[in-house]
This record gives structure tokens, sequence and C-alpha cells, in this order.
């Protein structure tokens, strides 16, 4: 998505979906996973009639509040949207001036879109001839439509290409940046858009900054350290570089080198010691290989306010630490919501028993692995302070450097400011009231300045900068193929000094772009360009002209650093369709992905996997529940709304394999796993897939470990972990794991 | 307005709006801490995973105007409070389940033992209003759970319900705002769905 | 029985008009002719206000998804005694799921992890602070001594708070690997 328009966010609002005249939902289950976002939606069907346009695999609560609704086969979301095109561009119904203005790279999109009719669509998704012409009207002639997606598009193979594919109708059809339009991903837990922005990454800095030396040293400059001491941490100038293993397949950094392994580059070691903070690594597909991984590690350290179940899953005998960290209530901070929102999560109470802060855990082990000074020296420099304040400090710390995203207006006083006036915001603009005029909610970055509004809306040229306006990003460079990849004539933000695009403004075009003339004062303040420039000169003369710092540039529909320019259709590397497999081959296996030689091509031609596993897997939420659960099954309400692990499966797959509601059943995967749950029967899963949720943990492969959990902690609910039978899989350029698409086999117990 | 024109409390929850999320429940049991066991909300699904036939409710008690449990009490532990939210006293009830038989919507509970009825009392939504001990007092919070409406506060279930399904107040605010709700659709007023002349009189 | 309840049920008004006159004050702003009989007494205006005398209330946001609910928490003495409604929020009006609707239970819940704990021949064992952030420094170091920083993997979280998630990726560039990730991986 990033590589499309310049940001990997939601680009509206929650509040904002309001204005939507049609909604379509491809792989989010919002009513399950976001109840009170949804209350949203269903106010946008009740307010603008709105339809609501529901594509799954399941039936799920979601859809049963939908106006339409197309069962589609996972894993064919490109298919069935090169489908609408097909249709779209047939009838004429695209925004031929957006296109024409703002979108680079549309005619590939074109004429791959025309291969895709619906007879073909309806063959590789599942979904009729009559469904696909029914939802494409409705929603073309609906605008605007906002268009969401979550985990049940990127969980793929092609999981980058389905996040490509999707703003690319979007933009074909003029509904970006405006209000009521938009690609809008829902993201997971409280703070992913946070912890991503500061990207606990392993191949970015935090703000999305690469990892090349000059990063590097923009951020040993900002931290107050010496770039060479730095440096002198990796191991080697190389290695500090080169992107690090993935949360997705880390445990191929322990098991590299034994029989059947992917080999990895790992600066010539296996991965000895993990250290983990508030991650249930129990939801991480490949769970045999995670527990064999961890079995095989030197040190293991998780600190969470509850057992990390990686703790129980394991054999590993000694030096397997767990920390009580404290609940988030127990300490403060800002948080991001999904629309780019920052709020104040005030503390509540103090840490509980002999429960830790994360940052005081990490400051301890800081002192005694001897750089403390290094890590905290940052919060010092804004004012010349002697100590800091936690976590004030760290947030203006933040605000201080982060320019790629426009932190500079998230002072801690600005988001306090915010989060205590919450009842001054409009619902659905997000508009500030009274002495918060002129604000939207929780300042959605890019916030460029300390007085800059927030931008609710992104890329929205309908609104002067200075109010959260803004074209697409200059990201890509100026020209490609010869043709200019800066957005045509009248396409700037309202009230910009420039009428058409421009380039990302750096200290050395700004006074050409902005026709301005600096002193020299500022000439010698200036950083080298709006990325890293710290003394704020760019951003404040460029919000006087009107203009976006980060230039104006076309969206891209065609990414030429891809293996895939345009998104392309590919089988699932474990499809229920032989013929289809061998018209739409998966990648060529990737050498050294995040440091791991990771199998596409070599898996999926490994034989007809459909033959021995006949039926698709899917994986899931409950509402009750998230992420790994932990913290969930902690509950007693929330533990007894689901107090077992299941499986839907819907009656007449059921009953050809002698399974009734209520028994035990296996669930076989390709990977020689297996798992033993109870069978619910349902309706919403069709009878070629069965449906498992992914919050359970406590059992392994029949086994009930859950007397392993140290006295008194054991929560209220354990049971299978359904990564255990996903599949091997991992998209081509996040290395986020194939769980939406897998297949297996089932058995009654 | 004098009270026997304004009061008459009820639920009612709006099924295109309820989405089967389990917040009121949940916010139920944790506001009035209630044992696992006791369910004084609970969240039904009919027709689940059946295209176009799935659809969610909220039941708990529905505070009837004409209570049927009332009616059927062989001790007469009920009380119809003059805004009409029925509560019963549970030092009175002797936990005989004729009231289970009675309700429509299989509102009360009969936990084995514990805070919420020590000796199998009936236990069942109080609106949020507690019960006969003196208001707030630990005792009354202790059998029924919070005395929200004594702090004018809306009953936590309703509160907190994450998409305003499930509407409580006065009988004329519910069914106002559910009307607003249905011509802002302009598809006019639906029928009265399952339950209604029993919840809400005539 | 208490007695004001015993006087109530004695009382010869027909059971069904019965009612309990302290409970509708404050926002369905009913009064009536029984408040001030001696059958039962009002709610005084500080129950009426708060029946957690001298608590505060706690802006904060729930943990559970990204929507970012508003929490309006009721502490008293230091302990979070309830969790209100925050009618008030622009994006959650008050309202919330099951998991935010129990977000108190993060913090109460009894199968909290009470004590650093180490696993020793495979049985559990408690230990100190002190002793535990000792034992882990040391054989960090000595692993990266051994077989270099990139020997180790950090894991991140979601569920931190900005600066947090900030702090933790400065922390893994100073440890000097670039081995860090956190669940947008997934």
């Amino acid at each position: 998505m990033a590589n499309t328009w310049g940001y990997g966010a939601m680009t509206n609002s929650l509040g904002d979906i309001q204005n939507a005249k049609a909604i379509i939902i491809f792989g989010a289950n919002p009513a399950v996973n976001h109840p009170v976002g949804f209350s949203h939606f269903l106010k946008a069907k009740e307010r603008n009639n709105a339809q609501l346009i529901v594509v799954d695999p399941r039936y799920t609560k979601t859809a049963a509040k939908a106006d339409i609704f197309a069962q589609i086969r996972p894993g064919t979301d490109i298919p069935f949207m090169y489908g609408m095109l097909h249709i779209i561009f047939k009838n004429g119904w695209e925004d031929k001036k957006f296109i024409n203005d703002r979108v680079y790279g549309i005619e590939d999109v074109r004429k791959e879109a025309k291969k895709w009719t619906p007879q073909k669509v309806a063959d590789v998704t599942g979904v009729s001839v009559e469904k696909l012409m029914q939802i494409t009207r409705v929603y073309a002639k609906s605008t605007p439509g906002t268009l969401i997606w979550a985990m049940g598009l990127t969980q793929h193979t092609i999981g980058s290409s389905n996040t490509r594919m999707a703003p690319i109708l979007q933009l074909c059809l003029g509904n970006m940046g405006v209000e009521g339009g938009g690609c809008n991903i829902l993201r997971g837990h409280d703070n992913v858009q946070g912890a991503t922005d500061m990207c606990c990454l392993s191949h970015t800095l935090p703000g999305y900054y690469g990892l090349s030396e000059g990063s590097w040293k923009y951020f040993a400059k900002s931290w107050g350290v010496d770039f060479k001491w730095l440096q002198g941490r990796f191991k080697s100038p190389k290695m500090m570089s080169t992107k690090g293993f993935t949360l997705a397949k880390w445990y191929s950094g322990v098991l590299a080198g034994r029989p059947g392994e992917d080999k990895i580059h790992n600066a010539g070691t296996n991965l000895k010691a993990l250290f983990v903070m508030g991650n249930g690594i129990t939801s991480i597909a490949q769970q045999a290989k995670v527990k064999e991984a961890l079995d095989n590690l030197e040190l293991i350290v998780l600190a969470d306010p509850f057992v990390n179940e990686a703790a129980i899953l394991t054999d590993k005998k000694d030096d397997v630490f767990i920390l009580p960290a404290a609940t988030q209530f127990e300490t403060s901070g800002s948080v991001t919501a999904t629309n780019r929102s920052a709020q104040w999560r005030y503390q509540v109470v103090e840490p509980l028993y002999e429960s830790k802060p994360d940052q005081e855990i990490m400051f301890e082990l800081a002192k005694k692995l001897g750089f403390y000074d290094e890590l905290t020296k940052g919060m010092l420099i804004r004012e010349n302070k002697k100590s800091f304040k936690w976590p004030e400090d760290a947030t203006d710390e933040i605000a201080r450097i982060i320019k790629t995203i426009g932190l500079t207006g998230w002072t801690s006083k600005r988001i306090k400011k915010h989060t205590d006036n919450w009842h001054m915001f409009d619902e659905v603009s997000l508009r500030g009231f009274g002495p918060m005029k002129g604000e939207y909610y929780g300042l959605p970055w890019p916030c460029w300045t300390e007085t800059h509004s927030g931008s609710p809306i992104l890329y929205n040229i309908h609104r002067p900068v200075k109010e959260g306006g803004m074209g697409f990003r200059n990201r890509f460079g100026l020209v490609h193929d010869g043709v200019d990849l800066l957005a045509g004539k009248n396409s700037a933000p309202v009230g910009s000094k420039v009428k058409g695009g421009y380039p990302e403004i750096t200290a050395k075009n700004i006074e050409k772009v902005l026709g301005i003339k600096l002193t020299a004062d500022e000439k010698r303040r200036i950083g080298k360009n709006w990325k890293v420039d710290t003394s704020g000169i760019i951003a404040q003369k460029c919000m006087e002209a009107g203009i976006a710092p980060y230039g104006n540039a076309k969206a891209r529909a065609k990414v030429w650093t891809f293996p895939d320019q345009i998104p392309m259709h590919r089988e699932p590397l474990h499809s229920p369709r032989p013929d289809l497999v061998k018209k739409y081959p998966t990648y060529k296996d990737k050498p050294n992905h995040y440091r791991v030689d990771t199998k596409f091509m070599s898996k999926q031609s490994e034989k007809d996997w459909s033959k021995e596993f006949p039926i698709n897997l899917v994986t899931g939420r409950l509402v009750n529940m998230n992420g790994a659960g932990m913290e969930n099954r902690a509950s007693k309400y929330l533990a007894a709304l689901s107090p077992e692990m299941f499986c839907d499966i819907h009656p007449g797959l059921a009953a050809n394999y002698g399974i009734r509601n209520g028994d035990m059943m296996w669930i076989y995967s390709p990977e020689g796993t297996k798992i033993k749950v109870k069978a619910r029967y349902s309706y919403s899963v069709s009878e070629d897939r069965v449906f498992l949720p992914f919050h359970f943990a406590g059992h392994f492969q029949g086994e009930d470990l859950s007397g392993r959990y140290p006295e008194g902690t054991k929560p209220y609910a354990v049971g299978e972990s359904a990564n255990t039978v996903t599949n091997y899989g991992y998209d081509i350029i996040t290395q986020i794991p194939e769980t939406k698409g897998g297949l297996c086999r089932i058995e009654k117990a | 307005m004098s009270v026997n024109e304004m009061a008459r409390m009820k639920f009612y929850c709006d099924d295109d709006r309820c989405i089967d999320c389990n917040g009121c429940s949940v916010a139920c049991a944790e506001a009035h801490e209630l044992p696992t066991g006791i369910t004084r909300r609970k969240v039904i699904t009919l027709n689940e995973g059946i295209e176009g036939k799935e659809v969610s409710t909220s039941v708990a008690c529905m505070h009837c105007t004409d209570a049927p449990c009332e009616q059927v009490c062989p001790v007469d532990c009920f009380y119809i409070r003059e805004d009409g939210i029925v509560l019963h006293d549970k030092k009175t009830c002797i936990g005989c389940g004729y009231c289970l038989y009675a309700c429509p919507f299989g509102a009360p509970q009969f936990p084995r033992d514990g805070a919420f009825g020590t000796k199998g009392a009936m236990d069942k939504c109080t609106m949020c209003a507690g019960g006969p001990e003196e208001t707030n007092s630990i005792e009354e919070r202790e059998l029924y759970g919070q005395n929200r409406i004594a702090e004018g506060k809306v009953p936590m279930c309703a509160a907190m319900c994450s998409t305003k399904a499930l509407l409580v107040g006065d009988a004329q605010e519910v069914s106002k705002i559910y009307r607003a709700r249905i011509a802002a659709k302009g598809k006019g007023v639906q029928s009265a769905p399952y339950g209604w002349s029993k919840a809400y009189g005539a | 029985m208490s007695n004001s309840t015993h006087n109530a049920l004695s009382t010869k008004i027909g059971r069904r008009s019965f009612m309990k006159m302290a409970a509708i004050a404050g926002a369905f702003g009913a009064t009536s002719a029984f408040a001030s009989s001696n059958v039962t007494r009002a709610a005084t205006e500080e129950e009426v206000k708060n029946p957690f005398p001298g608590s505060k209330k706690v802006r904060t946001i729930c943990t559970a998804c990204s929507v970012g609910c508003g929490i309006t928490a009721e502490v008293q003495n230091g302990v979070w005694v309830r969790q209100e409604v925050a009618q008030d929020h622009p994006v959650s009006k008050g309202g919330h799921c099951c998991k935010g609707a129990d977000m108190i239970d993060m913090v109460r819940s009894e199968v909290r992890l009470k004590y650093p704990m180490v696993k020793e021949g495979g049985k559990w064992k408690r230990i100190s602070w002190d002793t535990a952030l000792e034992r882990i420094s040391k054989k960090l170091s000595d692993i990266r001594e051994k077989d270099g920083p990139d020997a180790t993997i950090f894991l991140g979280s979601a569920k931190m708070s900005t600066e947090q998630a900030y702090y933790f990726r400065k922390f893994a560039a100073m440890y000097g690997t670039n081995n860090i990730d956190h669940q947008a991986r997934i």
C-alpha cells in the first residue's frame, strides 16, 4: 500500500465511514474484530442507505449485516477485483479525470483486467457471474465507496499484491482522498499502528526510515550517540544494514542446519536467545516448528502480564525466564488508533504485585548491558535536561526525530490535551469544537508542525495542507519509462501556491518550488530534506505556501521493483485446485528473504497437495479474544464465552466423515502436524472448508500441557493452537504467513 | 411531567444493529461481579451462518408491564417500582423456579451458591437498580450488584453496547429513538418484533 | 432482612406499585410524594454522585483493538474499583465489545503473574527481579560475546505504547542487531 501512494495506513477514519454510500469489505470481519468500529458501518447503512458488500470465505457476523454477500474461495481476491475492474472498464464507469491526473500505470492494469472475464472469475473464485456483476454495479455506481480490509487480505503468499490491488480498484473509481471513500485497513491490536510507526520491525528504523548508513547516521545524531560507536555494536557495517529475521520465520534462525530446514544468512550464527515482550508467539504459523525452536534455544525471556504460553509449549528445562510485566493500565504513554490518531493512555493504578512496566525492564537491562546512558540520552536533548520524565520526554523525542510520517506535532502536551478534551470532537469528521477548534481528534498523522490540525483523510486535495490536505506522496522518483510521475494540472491541495504536481521538498529545491527566498540564517539551519529537517523550516515554509512537504505525485498502479509489477493472481502454495496451480503458479523460491531461504515454487510443486488434503483451512478471530488470547483467557467472563477450542464445520462435510456436532475431531496439515478439537456444526462455512479460531494454546497435538503452568497462573480456557496446523507459506515481500489459505485433512477422533 | 406519565423503564434491542459481540453480557457480569454460572443478560443468534436469515438479539429480564414472574411467585418476592423496573427480594425468594417457567425470556437465573444467591435464591437483571436493601449499601451491592439508577446512570449493558443496539429508558423515549432510526432509513416503521407486546404493553 | 425492607414490605401499598424511591433520582429526574416518606430513605447526594466516595475518574484507552475506545476508570485509594462508561468519547461513545467491557480484569485477574520465575531442571522457581535481570543480562552478554549480537532476536509488541515500542527498537539497535519484530508481521 505504501508502495502505491506513500503511506501504508488507513486513509480515512472510522467515523468517516458514515459518509460512505457503499462499503465493500474484503477479508475482514469488523463485527467481530472491531465491534465498536462496526457501529459506524451500521450508521452508514442507516443514515446514508449505504450498501454493505462483504466478500469473505465465511458467512461472518459482518456478512449477516450485509446487503450483498459473496462467498469467495480463500486467496482469490485478486481475480475477484480484476473481475470488478473488467466490468468497470467495459462500461466506462471509471473516474477518467482522477486516473489521468493522479494515477500512473493504469494501462497495464487495464490489459490484465481484460483477461478476467466474469466467467473466468467465477471459475477461480467460486462467486457467480451474476453476483460479481451485481456487486460491481452497486459499488461502482454508489460513490463515494469505501474499501475495508484486514488480515484476510494480507495473510497470503500474494498478500502484498492483494494490498496493492485494493488501492487500484479505489483509484480507478476516484474513491481516494474523499470523505466516505478511502482504503480503510483495520489494524488488529490496539497499538499496531503506533508500534509499526515506531518500526519494531526488522527492516526499518522508527518512522519507516530504511537501514541505510544515511538513516543510521541520522538516528545516531538524533539519539545523541556516536555513529561509530553504534556501528561498532553490530557484527559488521553490513549487518547493520541487513534486514533481520521476522516474527513469522524466526524459528528458522534456530533450526537451520537440520535436515529439511530452510537455510539462513545470519552473520554465521544460529539464533541462541529469544527476548519477548508482550507477544503471544503461540499465534504464529508453524507452531510445531516454533516449539522445536524454543526447545533448542539457550535462553528464553518472556515478559508479559500473564504467562506467555511459549513457556508452556517448550520442553526446555532450564533458562526459561518469565517476567511479570505491568499491564498498560499500570503505566502511561500514547497509542495510535487504526486511523492514525494518537490518544494518551493515562496510568490508572500503580503496577500490581511485583510487576514492572516494559520500559523499566528495558532500562534495567540496558544498565546491566552497559548502554543505559546511550539508550536514554535522546530524551534529554530537546530541552537539554539532566534527567528525563517517562513517557513524556520519550514522546517529545519521537516528535523531534520522526519527520517521514509527520509526527512533529505529536508532543506529549498536545496528545494529552486531546484525550483530556475528547468530548469536544465530532464523531464523523473528528473536527474539534470550542477550545479544540481547528484540530482533528488525536491529530491523525501526518501532523506536520506543532500547530498543524492533523490529517483525518489522506490524499485529500479538497482541503488546504494546513487543514489536513495533501496529494499523493512523491516517493518513487520524478519520471518512470519517460512518464512524469508528478501529479497533473489542477490536482494540488486547495490553497496551494503550486497548482499541479511538485517534488518532495529539499533544502536544494525549496526556494524554487515554493517561490521564496530563505534568509542566511535559515539556510544555515535547514536540514537536507523534509525527512531529516529537525529545524522545522521546511515544514513551516511548506505550510505557509500550502504545500505538502512530501511532494504531490501520482499514485502508482505499477511497482517496478516488485516481482509482479502489477498485482497478478497466484494460487496459494497449498491449493485445492491443481488445475489452477498450473495456470497461476506461485513465485520462484526466494533466497535470503529476511535472512531465510524461503520456499515458494518448490513447496507448491512438491506434489498435488489437494489429493491428500482436500479441505480448505481458514483461521480467524472470535469476538471475545484477540491475538494469542493470553489476556482474554485470563478473564473468567471472556473465557466462559468460548471455554474450549473448536472447529466450525458444515454439517454436510461433517457427515461424510461421521463427525457429529460436539464430537472430537483430528485436523491434519501437510506439514505432518495435527490437532484435536471439538466439532461445532455451522453453516457459516461451506462444505469445502473448515474454520478455526487462533486464540488457544496449552494443548499440543492432542496432548494437554496445562500441567506446566506455574501455580496459580493457568488461564480459564486452554486448547489446541490453530497455528499448529496452518500451512507453510509466506508473503513474497513482507514474509507475513499464509494462514488464510491452506489445506487440511479431517478425521473423527 | 408526573412520575406516572413518564416512568415505564424498558429495554429494547434493535436487531438491525446487534452483532452478537457480547459487550452487554460481559459488561453486566463484570459490573456486578457475577459468578460465571450466572448470565443476567445473554446474546442469542438465530439461524447462525444461514445467508439472509441470521439474526442476533440481546435478552435479559424485559421488565414486563404485566410481569408473569410476579404473578406466579408463591412467596411474593417480586415488586415493581413506580418506574416499571421489576425487582425481587432475594431474602424472601425460596428458589422454587416458578418464575422461570412463567418468564417468556428465560431471564431468572439460579446459582448454586455464592454472593448472588446464597441458598439458591433467584438472580436476574435489576436494570442496574439494586434491590430492596438500603441504596448503595454494601449489602445491596453484594446481593444485587451496582445501583446505577440511583446514581443517575444508564444501566451498564446499554451504556456499553458497542453498536447502540440495546436501548434502555422510558418506553416512549426508547421507541422514539427506534422510530428515528427507522425514519432515517426512509423505510417507515417496521412491524413489532417478537416479544414486543409482552415487554412493552400495548 | 434489613429493617427498612421489612418495613417496606409490610406497608399496605399494593405490591405492584411499591417502589424504592431513592432509585430514580438523577438522570431520570423523577420525584414523588413517596420520596419523603420514611419507607425508604433517599440516596444521599454523595451516593448519587458516587458510591465510591473520594474516587477519581481517569481517562484511558482500551487495550483490545485498534479502534481506540475510551475508558473511564474509577479509582479509589489507588484501587481500580469500577470501569465506568466513557459516553463522550468521539469514536466509541461509551460502547465496548465484550473484551473492552472487561478491561478492568486485565488488571485484577487472579491468574496474573505475580513475581519473576525461572525454569530450572524443568521446575518453576520464584526468583527476585535482581537475580532475574542479573542472570538474563549475563546470558545475553555471553551470547553476544560468543556468537555475536545476531544470535539474539527481540520480539516486541503491538500492545506496547508508542514510546515503549520506539525504545524497544532502540534497545535492539544498541544491542547490535536488526533481529527485531512484532505482530504487524502476522
